[in-house]
């Protein structure tokens, strides 16, 4: 039987014997699609749950118990190339575990964007530690998203650095324990640009024209800017920021700026295709290895200072693995492995000291331990509402043309 | 248990027959689709949460605040399909009629990069687009770029990409169309003294049309909305309606706009599409679905 007469075969079984004509067979499929259509629209008659529905009052003192359990399946989702592997395999050695490491955490917003349904609905996000960037971790801790800290399975916490031991957000440490610090501040290649930078308005020279590119993360871009045009930006006014983005639209505008980046800025200034970069500090130290013409300052206006925080998403599943992991990388020694692979500034005491012996070149980096000097150059984040960081988002998204 | 009668039974046959692809329709296809368009007459913020309030308004504002990047988007879709076109013709012609015994190879060759992800495909022309790469300085050297000139981060750079990353698409439509042509019908052609150009003119190019067809929608549709290319490759000035309503979606939340964003994209492609099919005639569109 060739192929055309199994056709009609098979159309005579379906239509012709059960006397049911092409027609009305496909009338029939349409009410049924219509039906669905109907039920369709019911499911989209539910509304998105928002994220004020279980606010939280941070201040407020929790006290909370989380008891021995097992840590098989504990998850971790970091940023990547932010840990020294070794410590995480001499912890899964130590205690007998697998740690699930997710290098997942590429932008604070699309990694919120992902889980954020889960969240607001009160589902697990089936993550048991998430690290976050101080605007991030506000948010996550103002809406009742993660879980309270059991602090007496972390007593190593005493080595947290003392200007890290409270913040705006959390100021008791109940929700957030601080994973790594970093400032923001300007990178760029000496041999490209023919001069020494040293003020953050150095983004703006059009001797760079094309070659210059900034975060399009407004906490940093925008406030960086806010810096040098003289404004305190750790307690800026909505409408301050507003002005410094309009100033990154101008120079956006004129062909100043290249590009807005995330993370991948490294690759256009490591390959000498942008010569001056709004950059994180330990991104620098790290591309220095690969091209050590590259510098990093902290600009004479001052820099942006942020912290990752470790912390545990509500309905987490391993609440005590998680706060044994936290314990764990609060050892100085552990936290010495990882500052001397991550280069960025450790938020826990004594890691310096124990560099100093064995690491004295990046103990005595000013990139990894600033000096306090430039320590009082450095800014925490504005507090904005969430209507101002909405308005803050859009219009710096009207600029980066997203 | 219930007996059917033999009528009924042959009666409910066809459902069951449709019923797995009406299943995967309705839950991937339908569901999700009428689920977005009731996010987009939504109104609200993430904070408190999106409700239906069925505001018309979004779409209008979505139009006016983004007509920009849904121009570029169709801007730069259209021309990478014509490149795609005007390079992928040869390249099937040849592998059709005169490759011989490398043909397996080549339609290899063609498919291979699919074997590697698209973000690191794309990521590779940053490198090859690179400021102080090879094809910088060449073009430099010719004077098709000034001194200080660059590719990266350019419009021509975000063509260049969605030509190359969509290329397959178009070359294996038209391999298979040309590859089904009756050669005896070129025969014909030059026995009934058509030159070599006529009778490709009248009989090879008219035979092709459902390849040409297919293979510009696949290419086309896909590359309208297209985020990868203009992220990697270009700068907010090219940023296209997919970096939108990918930033929507994920970064800013306002799912009611990136809904609207979408729908507004899709049916300006339907519009197209037909508008297409009525051009090339609608026979060719039922053909290039076969």
């Amino acid at each position: 039987m060739s192929e055309r007469d199994v056709e009609r075969a098979l159309e005579r079984l379906l239509f012709e014997q059960s006397g049911m004509s092409r027609r009305r067979f496909l009338g029939r499929s349409g009410a049924a699609a219509l039906g669905l259509t109907a039920l369709g629209s019911a499911l989209a008659g539910c509304s998105i749950e928002g994220e004020a529905a279980n606010q939280v009052n941070a201040k407020k003192q929790v006290t909370v118990n989380h008891p021995k359990a097992s840590m098989a399946g504990l998850t971790w989702a970091n940023w990547p190339l932010y840990i020294d592997k070794k410590t995480l395999k001499a912890f899964n050695r130590q205690h007998g575990v697998k740690v699930k490491y997710v290098e997942e955490i590429n932008d604070n917003f699309e990694f919120f964007g992902k889980v954020r349904q889960q969240l607001a609905t009160g589902r697990p996000i089936g993550r048991d530690i998430v690290t976050l960037t101080d605007y991030m971790a506000a948010r996550w801790v103002r809406d009742g998203y993660c879980e309270p800290l059991d602090k007496k399975n972390i007593p190593n916490i005493k080595n947290l650095v003392s200007n890290l031991k409270s913040i705006n957000y959390d100021p008791n440490r109940t929700y957030t324990l601080p994973w790594q610090s970093g400032g923001t501040g300007i990178g760029y290649n000496p041999k490209k640009t023919g001069r020494r930078l040293e003020s953050v308005n150095d983004l703006f020279d059009p001797a760079f024209k094309g070659r210059v590119t900034m975060l399009q993360e407004p906490y940093d871009s925008a406030c960086l800017v806010l810096l040098g045009m003289g404004v305190d930006a750790s307690t800026a006014k909505i409408d301050e920021i507003l002005k410094a983005i309009d100033k990154i639209q101008q120079a956006k505008d004129a062909g100043q700026i290249r590009r807005f980046t995330g993370n991948d800025y490294t690759t256009d200034l490591a390959k000498g295709n942008v010569w001056v970069s709004v950059a994180y500090s330990g991104d620098l130290v790290q591309l220095q290895a690969d091209n050590p013409d590259l510098e990093f300052i902290y600009p004479k206006e001052g820099a942006m200072l942020f912290t990752d925080n470790m912390m545990m998403p509500k309905h987490a599943a391993h609440l005590y693995g998680a706060e044994t992991l936290m314990n764990y990388y609060y050892e100085p020694e552990v936290a010495a492995k990882v500052a001397a692979y991550v280069n960025y500034i450790s938020p826990v005491a004594g890691a310096k000291e124990v560099l100093l012996k064995t690491d004295p070149e990046i103990a005595n980096n000013p990139l990894i331990f600033p000096p306090d000097d430039v320590r009082a150059r450095l800014h925490a984040y504005p507090a904005l509402t969430p209507a101002e960081e909405r308005q803050m988002q859009s219009a710096m998204a009207q600029v980066t043309g997203a | 248990m219930l007996r059917l009668s033999l009528k009924t039974r042959r009666s409910l046959l066809p459902y069951l027959f449709l019923g797995p692809g009406l299943l995967w329709l309705i839950v991937f296809y339908a569901i999700p689709l009428v689920n977005q368009a009731g996010v987009s007459l939504m109104t609200g913020n993430p904070e408190d949460g999106y409700t239906l309030q069925w505001h018309f308004g979004t779409y209008t504002t979505a139009i006016s605040d983004y007509s920009t990047q849904f121009l570029r988007s169709i801007l730069y879709a259209g021309i990478a399909t014509i490149l795609d076109l005007i390079i992928a013709f040869p390249l099937a012609y040849f592998i059709a009629y005169k490759a011989g015994r490398w043909k397996n190879f080549m339609l290899l060759m063609v498919v291979l990069p699919f074997f590697v992800s698209y973000v690191l495909r794309t990521v590779s022309w940053q490198l090859i687009l690179n400021d102080n790469g090879w094809v910088v300085h060449r073009f430099q050297d010719i004077g098709i770029l000034g001194a200080d000139g660059r590719l990266l981060a350019t419009t021509t750079a975000v063509i260049a990409g969605i030509t190359y990353n969509f290329l397959p698409f178009m070359a294996l439509p038209l391999y298979v169309s040309l590859e089904k042509i009756d050669r005896r019908l070129i025969e014909a052609a030059s026995d009934l003294y058509a030159s070599r150009t006529t009778a490709f003119r009248k009989v090879t190019l008219p035979l092709a049309l459902p390849g040409i067809f297919a293979g510009s929608l696949l290419t086309f549709i896909p590359a309208c909305g297209d985020f990868i290319n203009a992220a990697l490759l270009g700068t907010p000035n090219q940023y296209m309606i997919g970096n939108v309503i990918q930033s929507k979606f994920l970064n800013i939340l306002d799912y009611p706009t990136a809904a609207a964003l979408s729908f507004i994209l899709m049916s300006g492609i339907l519009v197209g599409i037909f508008i297409y099919a009525r051009v090339l005639g609608t026979k060719s569109l039922t053909e290039a679905a076969v």
